[in-house]
Formats: C-alpha cells, sequence, structure tokens
C-alpha cells in the first residue's frame, strides 16, 4: 500500500546517496548508544524502546526519503520540512509529558517512603527518658506488632 | 476535657529547622493537654530540631530529606491513624499557636459536632470584634493571598471558610483515613479541605487566639506567594472535577 503510494508520489524529497548513508550511520550509531547505556545499566530496558523506535525511524527515513513526502501529503502539508519539524516537535513534547508523568509518580513514591521510614524510626526509637536515655526493648515490639497490622 | 483522659490523643507538629523554638511548642503541649501524646515530624531540618523535640519528652518521626508542609502533615496523619489513636490535632512549630486554643479545637471533635476543625485567626469570636487583631497581624502578601484562596474555596466547597491556610487543627479518625492517603503534597492546606468536604465530612471553623511568631521568618517571598497562589488554584480546579467518593479506608 506505502509502496504503491512511494511510486505515485513525486520525488519532492532528494538527498544524495552521500547524504543517505550519512545519516543511516547516525541512526545506527544512536541505537548502539542506547544498547551501551543499557549495558552500562545507565538505562533501564523499560524507558529504551520509546528511543529505538526513533531510531528505526531515522533509520527509515535514511532509507526510504520518499516516504517523508507521502506523510506530509497525508498532512496537507506542501512544504515536507514543516512536516518532519512538527512531527519530531510533536513527538519531543509528548515523550517529555511522558517523563513528567514519570516523574510525579517517582516523587510520590519517594515521599511515601520517607514517611514509612520516618514512622518506623519513631516507632522503635521512642522519647528519652528524663535521664536522656533511649527507651529500651518495649519498643521494638510494638513497632513489629503495628507493621503487621498496616 | 475529661473525654480527653479516657480517648487516645496524639499532637502532631510539622518541623522544619525550628531548633529555637520546637522546645517551647512541645513544653506549651505538654502543659495544656497532658493527656496527649506529642510527635514532632522534623521534615529534613538541617539543624538539631530533631534533638530538641527528644530533650523536650517528644517522639520524633524524622524525614530522610525535606517534603514540604504537606508530606510532613500526612506523615503525622499516617502515625495518629497506625497507633490507633482517636483523635489527632497538629499546630505550627514556630511558636504562633497556643497550645490552649489547640486543646479547644479537640474538644469539638472530641464532642463530635464534626470530624475536622480547623483554628481560624480571622473568624469573628461572635462578640462582633474581629479575631484577636492586636495579636496578629498579617503581612499584606499573606492577606492577599488568603482572600484569593477564601473565595476560591468557598466556590469549591460552598461552605464560608476564613483561614483557609490555617496550620491548626484537631481531627478524629474518619479524617486521618482520608489524609493519610490522600493529602496532595504540593497544596495541603486547601485541598484537604475541598477534599474533606467533598467526601461529605463535617469540617468547622473555630476562632482562635494566635501570637506573632516566636523564632524563624514566613516562607513567603513575593515570587513565591504567586507560585503558592498558582498553584493553589490548579488544585482546586482539579479538585472539583475529583470522583466524589473515593476509597476512605484501604
Amino acid at each position: 500500500m506505502s509502496a504503491l503510494l512511494l511510486l505515485a508520489a513525486e520525488p519532492k524529497v532528494s538527498l544524495t546517496a552521500q547524504t543517505r548513508i550519512l545519516a543511516a550511520i547516525l541512526a545506527l550509531a544512536f541505537m548502539l548508544l542506547i544498547l551501551e547505556l543499557i549495558r552500562r545499566d545507565k538505562l533501564q530496558e523499560r524507558y529504551s524502546v520509546v528511543w529505538f523506535v526513533a531510531g528505526v525511524g531515522m533509520l527509515v527515513g535514511a532509507a526510504f526519503p520518499g516516504l517523508l513526502s507521502v506523510v506530509a501529503d497525508v498532512m496537507g502539508v506542501r512544504d515536507t520540512n514543516v512536516a518532519l519539524f512538527s512531527i519530531v516537535l510533536l513527538l519531543l513534547l509528548g515523550l517529555a509529558l511522558n517523563f513528567s508523568v514519570i516523574m510525579s509518580r517517582q516523587a510520590a513514591q519517594i515521599t511515601r517512603l520517607a514517611q514509612e521510614r520516618a514512622l518506623e524510626k519513631a516507632r522503635t526509637q521512642g522519647p528519652l527518658d528524663s535521664n536522656g536515655n533511649a527507651p529500651s526493648a518495649e519498643g521494638a515490639g510494638e513497632a513489629e506488632s503495628q507493621s503487621s497490622r498496616s | 476535657m475529661g473525654e480527653l483522659l479516657v480517648l487516645s490523643t496524639l499532637v502532631f507538629i510539622p518541623a522544619w529547622n525550628e531548633e529555637a523554638s520546637v522546645g517551647a511548642v512541645i513544653a506549651d503541649v505538654q502543659t495544656q493537654i497532658p493527656s496527649a501524646d506529642v510527635l514532632v515530624v522534623d521534615d529534613g531540618s538541617l539543624d538539631a530540631t530533631a534533638e530538641r523535640a527528644r530533650e523536650a519528652g517528644a517522639r520524633v518521626a524524622s524525614l530522610p530529606f525535606n517534603q514540604g508542609l504537606g508530606a510532613a502533615l500526612q506523615t503525622g496523619y499516617l502515625y495518629a491513624l497506625r497507633q490507633g489513636y482517636d483523635f489527632c490535632a497538629h499546630l505550627d512549630s514556630d511558636g504562633q499557636h497556643p497550645a490552649s486554643e489547640v486543646a479547644r479545637l479537640l474538644e469539638e471533635v472530641v464532642a463530635d459536632r464534626a470530624d475536622l476543625v480547623l483554628g481560624s485567626r480571622y473568624r469573628d469570636k461572635g462578640d462582633g470584634e474581629p479575631a484577636d487583631g492586636d495579636d496578629y497581624k498579617p503581612t499584606i502578601s499573606r492577606r492577599i493571598g488568603t482572600s484569593v484562596f477564601r473565595f476560591f474555596l468557598t466556590l469549591a466547597t460552598r461552605q464560608r471558610f476564613t483561614d483557609t491556610t490555617s496550620g491548626m487543627r484537631a481531627a478524629n479518625r474518619r479524617v486521618m483515613s482520608l489524609f493519610s492517603e490522600n493529602y496532595s503534597p504540593d497544596f495541603a492546606e486547601i485541598e484537604s479541605l475541598q477534599l474533606a468536604v467533598r467526601q461529605g465530612l463535617r469540617v468547622e471553623e473555630v476562632p482562635v487566639r494566635m501570637l506573632e511568631r516566636v523564632e524563624g521568618t514566613s516562607f513567603l517571598t513575593p515570587l513565591r506567594s504567586a507560585f503558592f497562589i498558582f498553584k493553589g488554584l490548579i488544585v482546586l480546579l482539579v479538585g472539583m472535577f475529583r470522583p466524589r467518593s473515593v476509597e476512605v479506608e484501604r
């Protein structure tokens, strides 16, 4: 289907072989970078998928530059550059929003974690007695029964 | 007050770098509400707040890093809920809130006249006089912020509140279980009121006497105030479209 459209479309986008090879190399290097980051535990697999998709997109763009004019036609945009930039911009916007959502969730988790730790410590180490010593054992037992209830 | 002796009460004090005043506040609570346990929620203080609090005989829950007032208050509610307290109250750690007034708020919840009681420094005491204008003089930005919130909160809850950001409150277990799960870390004071009213809880304001700050300065600068108000409005707007009955008990 897309191949037919591709043949039908005017070759509005024309890249030299040199540019296309360079673009393909960049795309491959980008994907290798993602793999390397995962290997070094700097990026979790679950957050790498979207970047692989981006890398594949770059590779496809390098292999079939005519595809962009098809997309531009579908969007009703005359200038293929405008189509390219608006697509990339929207994707990045969505990605940034996605990260804000993830960040908010993690902030809430961190807060709850901090609270749980604070409560745990408050249960085990009660107020100092009049001599300034921490009261002993009973606090710890109480903490155990409390945590099983919660 | 007699009932306070039978039923267990927790008074908690969120504190952030208040080593100078926290001891006196604890002593005040211990004198005025002797039957209550005192918990200081140390919100990642860098000074000796936790040590001063422990020396004064309070339990201390120390958050490992500063999380903001909302998270600190929620920690207190969570503690009260899990430790099985019947009632809880909280007041500021800077000495603005006399514990004798907190005791009056507690009486309201113990008498079951309300689920959540706020101490208001603005609401008239009934005799026509504004509530102790001599004791408490709010700054201009504080006054503007307060009236903006008052307006929107009234709109959102259809109940009149005068002192929306009051940090002096008393609550029963229904409020504890609600607040320990649903409490906006960004905008604790306003959203919690809206939430409580929407859940059908009885929220009541009681006029109280407040004092000038003993130590430290208010965290509100003009820019922060603007940001504060902006966040508050978003919170209120979103809150209006939240589902009405959230699961209260886990």
